[in-house]
């Protein structure tokens, strides 16, 4: 199809329109500077980062808090491999994403030329697809494709390199009205088989357990797991990905499941004889070491969008490839309705109560889990919690009453430090009238400080929380436990983080008096512009 | 699990990177490719790649599951050699 001739650029942009962008998040240098001239003139916001990892990491937070998804643009070498930490958080985690990313001319690919890179070769293991453009006509389509795979199947970041001739050069071409992929059907449904060997297994069990995943809140199927669950009275444990996807006040609520879990999630699922497993994928943190004594007495039923997720990591008796909602949906009235009295006390029996082992002061200091239990407590439970990676993040996910999906963000796949700051700013974006709270340890806050600048200048009320603990706590607790104590390279000296935040224009207080934590949090949840609480927390604290 | 020989029959999108993907995706996983043979089928625009992979039938199942889940890969089969 034809349209006015414009540049590939313009024409790029044109597209961005086209799918509904409303925020591009960005980095601009030589070979991209024909897409920012455009940039200039779209109807949609352009947020500029201070690195292209914070870019990435904030696109990643817009997408995890809308459920839209996010727009990068950056330039081509440096520019681009900035970006790879970012990619692979959102690769990992099925985080919705297209990065256009300016390349050197056609004619110079491969000649080592100024700021050259092999773009498609660097994002391949971290994307899930990637193109090269080849000429500014292919640019309309390639878009429309990328938006396509990015947001069908499962979710994730798609890349698309763009020479710098090729935005510069005249197209016609039309932006499609319908995307073709040939070789990429990523649509999946139940048989009826399927949904009958669910029902008859979900009818017959006597101690079933569900074990929600990151696939529940991509696929919007909350309300009918919560439905699912109450009906046929099946207790409901949730991985890292899928907090938020069971309202974890719920008396059904197991809580987070695996490694750092809690232990009547885990001991729940031990004894399951059916375990219903939806848009989950198994991963170590949840199965442990040998994924062949996961639920080992209990029959498995596996439902994820993405039939490669199936026996992959467990071997289950009932695999079906199906979108989590739709299934939920189909299966709703063969199911009979249930309560398993004995089976929901026995797992009630043994749930350690929240505040066990919690306490405000240790040798008067201020313990870690208090400072989660201050922000809850601010912000009704309301927020928008988005997290760093150690500790603080263990704390945060299992401190904090999550109650609804997309108000816990955190790099789960990946456990990319780094990703606090800039992913808040991006969730700030996304939904301007909510609060967005960052959890972040002393470590990973000095790995993106930088981005305090954006949220600085766009004055977004997040407030950002620092764990002070002076150490890289996580790495910390692993050497006492399995290094004896023997620690190397985790006692972390930091700068002045009232004083960082202040240089970037942003209110700090710091808080060592556990009488003055409430006061503090209070004070920083409520303010209009950004605010920076450091808390001087216990370092021997386990997570 | 016993490992064996696998014969994998792809046919992809005849693309620049397509190749580079597909090998990336069983390499990248620490597979070893026995033998690789890549042509033009009669359709220009498709090309067909044959495999032989050395794994247990698990692992095996798992690639050609990665390997369906490509957007420029259109279908896959295989067989024990
Ligand atoms: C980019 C990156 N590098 C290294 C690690 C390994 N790592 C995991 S947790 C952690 C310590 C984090 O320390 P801090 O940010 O202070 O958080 P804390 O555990 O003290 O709460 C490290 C180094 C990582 N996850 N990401
Ligand atoms: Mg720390």
């Amino acid at each position: 199809m034809k349209t006015k001739q414009r540049t590939g650029a313009r024409a790029l942009v044109e597209a961005l329109e086209r799918v509904g962008a409303d925020i591009v998040f960005g980095y601009p240098g030589g070979n991209v500077v024909d897409v920012f001239d455009e940039l200039s003139r779209a109807p949609f916001r352009f947020v500029l980062g201070r690195h292209e990892q914070g870019c990435v990491h904030m696109a990643d937070g817009y997408a995890r808090a809308s459920g839209r998804p996010a727009v990068v643009v950056v330039t081509s070498g440096p520019g681009l491999t900035n970006t790879i930490t970012g990619l692979g958080a959102a690769n990992m985690d099925g985080v919705p994403m297209v990065l256009v990313c300016g390349q050197v001319p056609l004619d110079q690919i491969g000649t080592d030329a100024f700021q050259e890179a092999d773009t498609t070769g660097l994002t391949r293991a971290v994307s899930k697809h990637n193109f090269l453009v080849h000429s500014a006509d292919e640019i309309p389509e390639t878009v429309a494709q990328a938006f396509y795979i990015a947001t069908h199947g499962k979710p994730g970041p798609v890349v698309i390199d763009v020479p710098r001739d090729c935005q510069q050069a005249l197209t016609s071409a039309a932006y499609p009205e319908r995307v073709f992929l040939r070789a990429y059907h990523p649509e999946v449904s139940a048989t009826a088989a399927e949904v009958a060997r669910l029902a008859k297994l979900v009818n017959g069990a006597k101690r079933p357990v569900i074990l929600a995943g990151g696939g529940v809140i991509a696929s919007g199927a909350s309300e009918d797991v919560a439905a699912f669950a109450h009906k046929a009275g099946i207790p409901v444990a949730t991985t890292l990905m899928g907090i938020g996807s069971f309202d974890e006040t719920d008396p059904l609520a197991l809580g987070l499941v695996g490694l750092h879990g809690e232990f009547a999630a885990n001991a729940a699922i031990a004894e399951a004889d059916v375990l219903v497993a939806l848009g989950v994928r198994f991963n170590d943190r949840v199965t442990g070491r040998s994924p062949a004594k996961f639920a080992r007495r209990a029959k498995i039923v596996h439902v994820d969008c993405d039939p490669a997720s199936i026996n992959k990591n467990v071997t289950v008796d009932l695999g079906i490839t199906a979108d989590v909602k739709e299934l939920l949906m189909t299966v709703d009235s063969r199911i009979r309705p249930a309560a398993h009295p004995d089976w929901i006390a026995s797992i009630n029996a043994r749930r350690r109560p929240r505040t066990e082992g919690l306490r405000p002061l240790h040798r008067g200091v201020i313990m870690p889990q208090t400072v989660v239990e201050s922000v809850y407590g601010a912000t009704d439970g309301r927020a928008i919690v988005v997290t760093d990676v150690g500790q603080h993040q263990l704390w945060a996910a299992k401190r904090f009453r999550h109650t609804c999906p997309r108000h816990f963000i955190t790099s789960g796949g990946m456990g990319a430090m780094g990703f606090g700051i800039p992913a808040a700013i991006g969730a700030a974006l996304a939904k301007p009238a909510a609060k967005v709270v960052a959890f972040l340890g002393d470590g990973g806050a000095q790995m993106t400080a930088e981005e305090l600048m954006v949220a600085s200048e766009l004055k977004l009320p997040v407030t950002f929380i620092v764990f002070s603990n002076g150490s890289l706590g996580l790495v910390r607790q692993m050497q006492r436990h399995q290094c004896g104590g023997n620690y190397f390279a985790t006692d972390l000296r930091s700068p002045d983080f009232v004083k960082l935040a202040a240089a970037y224009g942003v209110r700090g207080v710091r808080v060592a008096d556990g009488a003055k934590l409430d006061a503090a949090i209070a004070r920083a949840v409520r303010s209009k512009s950004p605010t920076l609480v450091e808390v001087v927390v216990d370092r021997e604290a386990e997570a | 699990m016993k490992e064996e020989i696998h014969r994998l029959n792809c046919y992809v999108e005849n693309k620049p990177g397509v190749l580079a993907r597909i090998v990336g995706l069983i390499s990248g996983r620490g597979y070893n490719i026995q033998t690789l043979n890549v042509g033009p089928t009669e359709d220009g625009t498709v090309s067909r790649m044959r495999i032989d992979v050395l794994g247990s039938a698990r692992v095996v199942q798992q690639i050609i599951l990665q390997l369906r889940n490509q957007v420029s890969v259109i279908e896959v089969t295989s067989r024990r050699l």
